[in-house]
């Protein structure tokens, strides 16, 4: 029977480590022994930069988007077109939209999108604060960005509906993304595109 | 059109695919027909092969040996490459080798690669069975390539398509309706890739559906996501009603023609019936035939269609609330022979059964010929030794026509000596292949 000779806080690094999406047990060693090995404040600088993130960052109130300052940079630039509202599903997305530079409006972040299959119904979403901002708001045009897979399609159509009381203009994210794909990996060539055609959601 | 041609003793070949038949009075020009055939192939870790590389040529091959030599693992590679299914209903994983698995390497990993030729050129198709350590367990999954570049899966469809004989075909009359709806779904996924993708799509929808619904019984979830997610089924499920409408349209034809005429010395006649789940009646009851028949009138019809099962799945709703699954729709589909107003799974004799399913398969050769202009290659599975003399002639009659056919026997006497001078023989011997038994 072979012991586990790795002193503990080794171990327990590789593990943290080997919880991170797309690492494995053996990037999760590679990793650790790296840290080990190279210069003492290459982990101390990671230690803060770790500690700082959860320390610092939080929700910004209005929109959701990942933020330091609350309201967050977006929602407090008043050089934003106030009419034009785009709800995507997580923050990496909007950070996609904001790199094809082809809108300037502001922005709504769901967290995710409607999968029975994994327990997440609208109440798990920042959905009730979307109609709630859109009622309240100056918004004449909402357009739907989340991602062109079946739980982001399905939770366009459910807002469309939620939202169809409204006098807002709902609009969809013209095709021409790649069908199954994320956002976050999509060229900002063919994201600008989708956007610039863009299509009333009915 | 090709009778024509026969008659006229010259023929000359155009590069673009067309040729020219004549004699001295008369000419006449017809399309070169297209082709696809394998031309190669290699198994690594497949079933009881090691390592195996195959020229195949064409036309007829028979595979002969000894039983549990491999035979049939060969059919099921070429099956696998043109379905991505195995015939068999079992786990993937169980396609790798033993040997391999016992190794207990960080990856192990089975490949099948087949070089194809077609009239644009040639193109390889690769499947990679992998085996995966993750942490203390296995994970299984599947990787396709095209002339070596990762593709989905469903893009492997269609790159070569196959329609394969089992002995055990009768128990797609006799067994139950999943079997059935495999089968219809593989065949149509190699001719339609449309049909593939909405199927996927609609088995998602199905699932997120059912999860909502036992939710629901638990009391969360509310109507309006149950409504969202019956919108997009009934969407979906449409389409899948209506592509696999028209199947049945053009198959029952082909086979009840089949049957009639080449099996039975046109004594009988059977009619092929599809029986969509489009409402809450038993398959088999005359509601469901009525439905059949109605859906055949409305094939160009879509949105009336979308109509019907959209009202179906409202009167559903409760019992689907009560049961937290979707009690109707294509995934409830079956489909079934009739033989003078009996059905054949539960009332025809065991001959009539293998006639029909034969028929059925002798017409799905031509229908996938006729839809793509490409002839399947024809694999089957000691299925010459159950057929009776005029069977066995009319099956090896459309083994020659086609442009690629791989058959198994244990014993080679099974088949007349035209026909095995014609075809290639090779011997199979414990996953090693070779022209003659080695002494
Ligand atoms: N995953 C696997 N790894 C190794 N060997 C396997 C695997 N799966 C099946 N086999 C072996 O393959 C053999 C069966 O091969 P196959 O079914 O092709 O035989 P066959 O030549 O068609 O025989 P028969 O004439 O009886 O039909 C069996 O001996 C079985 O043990
Ligand atoms: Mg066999
Ligand atoms: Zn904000």
């Amino acid at each position: 029977m072979a012991h586990n000779v790795l002193p503990q806080p080794v171990q327990r690094l590789i593990d943290e480590f080997a919880r991170l999406p797309g690492i494995g047990p053996k990037s999760a060693s590679r990793l650790t022994f790296f840290l080990l090995r190279g210069a003492e404040n290459q982990a101390l600088e990671l230690a803060s930069a770790l500690q700082e993130l959860q320390a610092r960052t939080r929700f910004c109130s209005v929109c959701f988007n990942i933020t330091e300052m609350d309201p967050c940079v977006v929602c407090e630039d008043s050089g934003r077109d106030p009419n034009l509202l785009c709800v995507v599903e997580e923050p990496l997305d909007l950070l996609a939209i904001e790199r094809s530079r082809a809108f300037n409006g502001r922005y709504h972040v769901l967290h995710g999108a409607i999968s029975p299959v994994e327990g997440v119904g609208p109440e798990d979403l920042r959905v009730a604060e979307l109609v709630e901002r859109v009622q309240g708001g100056t918004f004449r045009e909402i357009i739907l960005a989340t991602n062109p897979t079946l739980e982001g399609e399905s939770t366009a159509l459910y807002l469309q509906r939620r939202l169809a009381g409204t006098k807002v203009k709902i609009t969809r994210l013209a095709r021409g993304l790649p069908i199954g794909g994320d956002l976050e990996y999509t060229d900002e060539i063919t994201l600008s595109r989708a956007l610039e055609g863009r299509q009333e959601f009915s | 059109m090709t009778e024509v041609c026969h008659s006229l003793p010259n023929k000359v070949e155009l590069p673009d695919g067309w040729a020219i038949c004549y004699n001295a009075r008369e000419f006449f020009c017809k399309p070169r027909k297209k082709f696809m055939r394998i031309t190669h192939l290699s198994l690594t870790n497949f079933r009881n092969y090691g390592r195996l590389e195959l020229t195949l040529p064409a036309g007829a091959t028979l595979l002969h040996g000894n039983n549990a030599q491999g035979k049939t693992n060969l059919l099921e590679a070429i099956y696998y490459l043109a379905t991505t299914r195995s015939p068999h209903i079992n786990q993937d994983q169980q396609l790798i080798h033993w040997d391999a698995l016992q190794t207990h390497d960080p990856v192990i990993v089975g490949r099948l690669v087949a070089r194809v030729a077609t009239r644009q050129g040639e193109r390889q198709l690769e499947v990679r069975l992998i085996n995966e350590q993750k942490g203390q367990q296995y994970s299984f999954r599947r990787e396709a390539l095209v002339n070596r570049r990762k593709v989905r899966l469903m893009d492997l469809l269609g790159q070569v398509r196959a329609v394969l004989f089992l002995p055990q075909d009768v128990h797609l009359i006799t067994g139950s309706p999943s079997q059935r709806r495999r089968y219809l779904n593989i065949t149509l996924c190699q001719i339609d890739p449309i049909y593939c993708r909405q199927l996927s799509t609609y088995n998602k929808l199905l699932e997120q559906r059912n999860a909502l619904l036992r939710q629901m019984a638990e009391g969360r979830g509310g109507h309006d996501v149950l409504s969202i997610f019956t919108e997009r089924l009934v969407t979906s499920g449409s389409e899948l009603f209506a592509r696999r409408g028209q199947f049945f349209s053009n198959i029952a034809r082909e086979t009840q023609h089949i049957h009639y005429e080449q099996l039975t010395d046109r004594r009988e006649s059977i009619r092929l019936r599809y029986l969509p789940n489009l409402h809450d009646s038993p398959t088999n009851s005359s509601e469901t035939l009525q439905l059949a028949d109605w859906l055949e009138d409305h094939l160009q019809q879509p949105e009336r269609i979308k109509e019907r099962f959209w009202q179906a799945m409202q009167e559903s709703k409760a019992k689907d609330l009560a049961r937290g699954s979707t009690t109707i729709g294509p995934h409830r589909d079956d489909w079934a022979f009739w033989v003078n107003g009996r059905e054949l799974g539960l009332f025809g004799s065991r001959g009539q059964q293998r006639s029909a399913v034969l028929a059925l398969k002798l017409a799905e050769i031509n229908w996938m010929t006729s839809q793509t202009g490409e002839a399947p290659i024809l694999l089957l599975d000691e299925v010459v030794a159950e057929l009776d003399e005029q069977r066995r002639a009319l099956l090896l009659n459309y083994v020659q026509s086609a442009e690629q056919a791989v058959l198994t026997a244990t014993d080679k006497a099974m088949f007349s000596d035209p026909f095995l001078q014609q075809a290639t023989m090779l011997y199979v011997e414990n996953g090693r292949i070779s022209a003659n038994p080695t002494a």
